[in-house]
């Protein structure tokens, strides 16, 4: 056992931290205007630089995969929630679908770029819902000549507006697969998806796919064993839950401070136990979640079989934690996080996203009572 | 970092299971039922090993460490025991025997460490009394100093283990003025003079373990068991609090897994509307909040645990947030675990009741989860 970030771990948490904080000093990524998007792809640049893009897509020497993972993913989210949903969907999801079921030749074409931070990807899973577990992709691919043709339609792509690389989850041949498709690729029609509750700077869309001819060098397959759309679910979901420790760790530290400074009858509003009791809760919950999440990160490394339930348990705690611990942060804030946007009521807004999007709370919950029972997926 | 057990603890654990559930489970239901200590069972936790686990093997311990100490207490929750005699295994090992064995002279080390390993003796702590609970600073009771003796005067409530010990660690004033820094540390033998116990007080749950008051009336016992030095008895009971919030929190833990089984169990067997109750999703959120809350909690138990290993000082934020974690959240899972069962879940014939009981000294004992959050709101 360790419950300890090695030094090395420790040193590129603070490193990504700090570069992220400096670059959104003067880079708005969440306010949703205009400028947002252009630098949401700048600082993809500089994380390219960094090991953060490779992370469990790929090995690299001296971190531990996805547990490290968790850690950035936690400081990324806690400074630009952004930037932070951008890099994971745009990159992380289908890179590591390119890492794992993809051919040498995908690998140097497509992974290359996403990991180094030079072109924006998108992973387009949902179709007509959120849910994809027990609705059957409608979006395929059939052979015709030299060419694939894909039709279908896949809504609530994160980046689906920016990026030069999209995966489109769906079926060639019976069986599951990604296809690989250019943004401008004809029959391809992008729409922006508006009005989103929280993580603003991130460009969202629905594509409908029509009569899109690519090569066959463009399909991704799996081994029939294999369940591509669970796996893909399953890092979305530890997406989701990095995210909650981000949001978390953000409403708390800014109530905590705000509790500490902001007086009220002569003195600090901590002192008063309906504050600091609930901060206390807050931190519980928080904490919780860390571990929680860490050792499910561990446990997908280790042992992927028992990591399937462990990864809906610690998507399900901390996906809610973070629901719970920004609104409550809120109500510490007050006005001030009622009136006028800072991060308090950014997470609180990002945080239902965590809740609804992956495998929902309330599939995830029914997922583990599956488990208990025995029942196979 | 790296959450594993090794081979060698993962066996033993399954050890420990396959031995509770052959010789302790089978009795619990009934002891609970007649509130009544199961000596025999004790007595077996002991030949096991597991009383004392973690102490050095020259004094009859086993030499554990403290995550395979840890995982010995979750074993036991996980095969079904119940949390009386769980607390009861908690309050003699931890609050009674490692108090003596850290603070103790060689010779008082010598005179009840293995026979508190064996069981043979029987520890309890008394720290609380009627008029200081949380505010532990505020305790009446003294110990005057009167030449090779103490003199020992007022009383303890809520001593686990109280009625049936043969040896005590009992916390009391040698200076009345001082607050915490006043307070000492005791060894008293249960047949001393002046040292009475009340009748077993009758509580909600873990009922098993037997609590009572313990009364000093100019109580005189020999100036050697005084633990330690004068004064050294505020920061003694902080100690103790290193295990209450690893080894004491994780038969909690092993709870979750033993309900979840038996509710799956259940849930698969019980028809209602032509189909088993399995098949609601009503259900199947019942017993995913159980497992939740379970997966949850071990991670911040055997987190504590793991430091102790390292010998780093407790940090004490951590330490209340496991405490406060496993009091406040385990009341949703075992509540869930009682109403999928129905009736039979409100009856005794199922053990679920029982659990929700016992469950519901966590909030309470060792220090309430408003303390909890009063410790933590100060260091963060
Ligand atoms: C079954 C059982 C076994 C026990 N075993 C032992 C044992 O072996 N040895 C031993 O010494 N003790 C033992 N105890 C005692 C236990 O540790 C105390 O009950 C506990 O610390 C609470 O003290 P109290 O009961 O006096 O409650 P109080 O301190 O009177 O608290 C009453 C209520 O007020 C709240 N409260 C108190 N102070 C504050 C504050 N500052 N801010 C906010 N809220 C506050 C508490 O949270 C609680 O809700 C046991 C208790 C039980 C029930």
């Amino acid at each position: 056992m360790n419950y300890e970030y090695s030094q090395k771990e420790f040193e590129l948490l603070i490193e990504l931290f700090q570069m992220v904080t400096d670059f959104a000093a003067d880079h708005p990524m969440d306010s949703g205007t205009a400028d947002c998007r252009q630098n949401i792809q700048e600082a993809l640049e500089k994380l390219g630089q960094t090991p953060y893009l490779k992370l469990g897509v790929e090995h690299v020497e001296e971190y531990n995969g996805v547990v490290t993972l968790m850690g950035a993913m936690e400081v990324v989210a806690l400074v630009s929630p952004s930037l932070f949903l951008s890099a994971e969907y745009g990159v992380r999801v289908l890179g590591r679908a390119l890492a794992k079921w993809g051919s040498q030749q995908q690998k140097d074409e497509f992974l290359r770029p996403l990991v180094s931070g030079t072109a924006m990807g998108a992973m387009a899973l949902c179709e007509k819902t959120v849910n994809v577990d027990n609705e059957p992709l409608a979006t395929t691919g059939e052979k015709q000549g030299d060419k694939i043709i894909i039709n279908g339609r896949k809504q609530f792509v994160v980046n689906g507006p920016v990026a030069k690389i999209i995966g489109i989850a769906g079926t060639y041949d019976g069986k599951p697969a990604i296809f690989i498709v250019d943004k401008d690729t004809p029959g391809l029609v992008n729409h922006e998806t508006e009005g989103a509750l929280g993580y603003k700077g991130t460009a969202v869309s629905e594509i409908t796919l029509t009569d899109c001819a690519v090569d066959e060098t463009r399909v991704i397959g799996c081994s029939e064993k294999e369940n591509m759309v669970s796996s893909l679910r399953l890092w979305e979901n530890q997406v989701l839950t990095g995210a909650s420790l981000g949001l978390m760790r953000a409403s708390f530290e800014n109530a905590r401070d705000h509790a500490k400074s902001h007086r009220t009858g002569g003195k600090p509003i901590i002192a008063y136990q309906e504050v600091g009791f609930k901060l206390a809760e807050m931190l519980t919950l928080f904490q919780t979640s860390q571990m929680l999440a860490i050792r499910a990160a561990w446990t997908s490394e280790t042992s992927p079989k028992e990591a399937v339930d462990l990864t809906l348990c610690a998507k399900v705690f901390c996906t809610e934690s973070a629901a719970q611990v920004s609104g409550e942060a809120m109500r510490i804030l007050g006005s001030s996080a009622y009136f006028g946007s800072n991060p308090v009521e950014r997470a609180y807004c990002c945080a239902r996203y965590g809740e609804i999007f992956g495998t929902s709370t309330e599939l995830s919950r029914v997922k583990l009572g599956d488990a208990a029972l025995g029942i196979k997926p | 970092m790296d959450f594993g057990f090794t081979k060698e603890q993962q066996m033993f654990k399954k050890e420990i299971i396959r031995f509770a559930r052959k010789e302790i489970v089978p009795r619990v239901q009934e002891f609970d039922l007649q509130k009544k200590f199961d000596f025999e069972s004790f007595r077996k936790l002991g030949e096991f090993g597991i009383l004392g686990l973690h102490f050095p093997e020259e004094y009859g311990g086993g030499g554990a460490d403290v995550i395979t100490t840890v995982m010995a207490g979750e074993a036991l929750g996980e095969a079904g025991v119940d949390g009386g005699l769980t607390l009861a295994y908690g309050a003699h090992s931890f609050l009674c025997a490692d108090t003596i064995f850290k603070h103790g002279t060689e010779a008082q080390r010598k005179k009840y460490i293995p026979k508190l390993c064996s069981g043979e003796w029987i520890g309890c702590m008394g720290l609380t009394e009627p008029d200081a609970g949380s505010d532990v600073a505020s305790m009446k009771s003294t110990a005057e100093k009167k030449g090779d003796k103490y003199v020992l005067n007022g009383s303890k409530i809520f001593i686990t283990n109280a009625p049936i010990a043969d040896v005590s660690v009992v916390y009391a004033k040698t200076d009345p003025d001082g607050k915490h820094q006043g307070i000492s540390a005791f060894i008293v033998e249960k047949d001393t003079p002046g040292y009475t116990c009340g009748e077993p007080l009758i509580k909600m749950g873990v009922r098993t373990s037997q609590t009572s008051e313990q009364f000093f009336s100019n109580c005189e016992i020999p100036a050697e068991n005084l633990l330690g030095k004068e004064g050294d008895g505020f920061n003694m009971s902080l100690q103790t609090v290193e295990w209450d919030r690893s080894a004491l929190l994780a038969p909690f833990v092993g709870v979750s897994t033993y309900m979840l089984k038996r509710c799956a169990d259940y849930a698969k067997k019980r028809v209602q509307f032509g189909r088993s109750i399995g098949e609601f999703q009503a259900t199947k959120r019942k017993l995913a909040n159980i497992r939740i809350f379970g997966e949850a909690a071990r991670s911040l138990v055997y987190r504590i645990a793991w430091y102790k290993d390292q010998g780093k000082p407790l940090n004490h934020l951590e330490a209340a947030v496991a405490k406060l974690f496993v009091g406040d959240w385990s009341m949703g899972p075992a509540n869930d675990a009682m109403i999928l069962h129905g009736g039979y879940g409100y009856c005794h014939e199922y053990d679920m009741e029982r659990i929700f009981r016992d469950s519901r000294l966590a909030p309470i004992g060792g220090g309430t989860s408003d303390i909890q959050k009063m410790i933590i709101s100060k260091l963060m």
